[in-house]
């Protein structure tokens, strides 16, 4: 028992950070009907931020943390400009191939500049964690837990709570209409993929100190939060934190209990099992939402 | 000066010439009509007033202004305000979401919005009831109130209203059209129609459109009873025109 729940808190500590980029996924999708398959590499270069600051500079945490930040926030700008803007009155397939370039070139600027050996970087706290009756309780994954907490209360008032929120919800349901009505459609998705590169650029910088901080660290979080988009029910909000939890809880009691080696592979086969037996996801497509 | 002025518009997607040479004047005040029968080029012409369509050549004025190859967000600014064919309700958001939105082209507070969308229910009194219902949930001619109602929302000088008997049961039609006869009061209202008898039941001024020009135009008495209204209510016409 004391095992079961030490491995439910590391697996939800793990899908929080799925569910991060997920969102992102989800998010960006929803305005442009176009998967970003950079979302990953936001993640990735978010952590790399952090080690020029923290690590190289040693400058503050909270100040790096925070110049990441808003180095993110840049990148989604510039993503914006340079990767969908000029596609956008295009086919699906161009953006998407744009993307998947995108994740090339910034994963290989990333290896030009920094090599490829992995770089190390610290925590947040400088307590490892705390012990909870027979829990240990990892400080970074509490971490990881309480900002994903915030981010779900944050993004259920920015999109239902706000008139913003409300004109990003009309864009990404039909961007024809919401011209019509005087809201700026290039804004808002100017503001979607500055948000979601925010969240991906998140989730790397707290997974960073669990893992190493490397190249193809994105590639991996994004398989697994890609799958946790279709287990939740692709383009859905919730389906995509519920999705990432589950993934990040399975993942972990299956290299607990059958294999270690074939940990990655759990995410998959039950994404595989989704695809056959529930294509549509947890909760499902709302039919209604695409008419 | 007429509040819109269109002149020898013309309108092309790709190969087909939608509108060769439209010519149509809408003055402050009035509601205007344009009928024509399906693919006449009705929904175009309104569609490039609002900045959807771009003109090819020819000229928009609204009140003495060129507005042609504005995009659609600076013209509703301008205070021309389209409720498009199919209603276009936001499936996912609710009613009275749906109508706040129809101010995004205009500075005002969340909280002033919020009064106006509920003033509106005053106009809409049948959609109240359905304020906090999202749009997938609502008939067709609750969608039509909604879609009015935002539209209005914009506080435009001129609305324009594509086809908003379509699919409507007869009873519903009156209803819209009860509506149409409160908002010109405030507002001037050009209004796209296959339904020749409603849409002249409430016009000060008719155009007939056939493939893609202005045939016939007057008085809704003059215009009632001619040929070529005949043909573009039921939708052809004998001769070979084209």
């Amino acid at each position: 028992m004391d095992l079961v729940l030490q491995l439910l808190f590391t697996g939800i500590g793990i899908g929080a950070v799925y569910a991060l980029v997920a969102l992102g996924f989800v998010l960006i999708f929803r305005a442009t009907n176009v998967v970003n398959f950079a979302q990953g590499e936001f993640s990735m270069v978010a952590a790399y931020l952090m080690v020029v600051f923290a690590v190289d500079l040693g400058w503050p945490y909270w100040l790096s943390f925070l110049i990441a930040l808003g180095g993110m926030a840049l990148l989604g700008v510039i993503f914006n400009l340079g990767v969908y803007y000029p596609l956008r009155h295009r086919t699906f397939l161009p953006v998407i191939i744009a993307t998947i370039g995108a994740s090339i070139l910034l994963s290989n600027s990333v290896l030009a500049i920094y090599g490829p050996q992995p770089q190390v970087l610290q925590g947040w706290f400088d307590t490892p964690g705390i012990q909870l009756g027979p829990v240990y309780l990892d400080s970074q994954y509490l971490l990881i837990i309480a900002v994903t907490i915030a981010l779900v209360f944050f993004n259920y008032w920015f999109f239902e709570k706000t008139l913003l929120g409300k004109k990003l919800q009309a864009t990404s349901q039909d961007k024809e209409m919401a011209s019509l009505l005087g809201i700026s459609v290039s804004t808002m998705i100017m503001i979607t993929f500055i948000y979601s590169a925010v969240l991906g650029g998140l989730a790397g910088i707290l997974v960073a100190p669990v893992l190493f901080v490397s190249i193809q660290m994105g590639s991996t979080i994004a398989l697994k939060a890609f799958a946790a988009t279709i287990i939740g029910g692709f383009g859905d909000v919730a389906g995509a934190i519920i999705g990432g939890l589950a993934l990040g809880v399975i993942e972990t009691f299956g290299a607990a209990y059958i294999s270690v080696p074939y940990k990655d592979g759990f995410a998959f086969l039950v994404l595989v099992a989704f695809l056959i037996f529930r294509p549509q996801g947890i909760f499902g497509e709302r039919v209604a939402e695409k008419a | 000066m007429p509040l819109l002025e269109i002149r020898n518009l013309v309108v092309r997607y790709g190969e087909i010439e939608a509108l060769r040479g439209v010519t149509i004047a809408v003055e402050a005040g009035q509601v205007v009509t344009l009928l024509g029968a399906n693919g006449a080029g009705k929904s175009t012409t309104l569609r490039a007033i609002s900045g959807l369509a771009k003109p090819t050549s020819g000229e928009i004025l609204f009140d003495g202004q060129s507005i042609a190859g504005l995009g659609p967000e600076a013209i509703v600014r301008l205070g021309i305000s389209h409720v498009p064919e199919g209603r276009r309700v936001f499936p996912g958001l609710t009613v009275k979401e749906n109508i706040m939105l129809g101010a995004s082209n205009r500075k005002a507070s969340s909280a002033q919005i919020s009064r106006e969308a509920d003033a509106m229910f005053d106009l809409f009194p049948d959609i109240r009831a359905f304020a906090d219902a999202l749009g997938w949930t609502l008939s067709g001619g609750q969608l039509q109130m909604v879609a009015v109602a935002r539209g209005l929302m914009a506080k435009p000088r001129l609305l324009l209203l594509d086809e908003p008997s379509l699919g409507l049961a007869p009873v519903i039609v009156q209803a819209v059209f009860r509506i149409i006869s409160q908002i010109r009061k405030d507002t001037t209202v050009l209004l796209v129609e296959q339904n020749a008898r409603m849409g002249l039941s409430v016009a000060d001024h008719g155009f007939v459109l056939e493939t893609g020009r202005i045939v016939l135009g007057g008085k809704p008495d003059e215009l009632w009873g001619n040929e070529a209204v005949a043909a573009a209510y039921l939708g052809g016409h004998a001769k070979a025109s084209a």
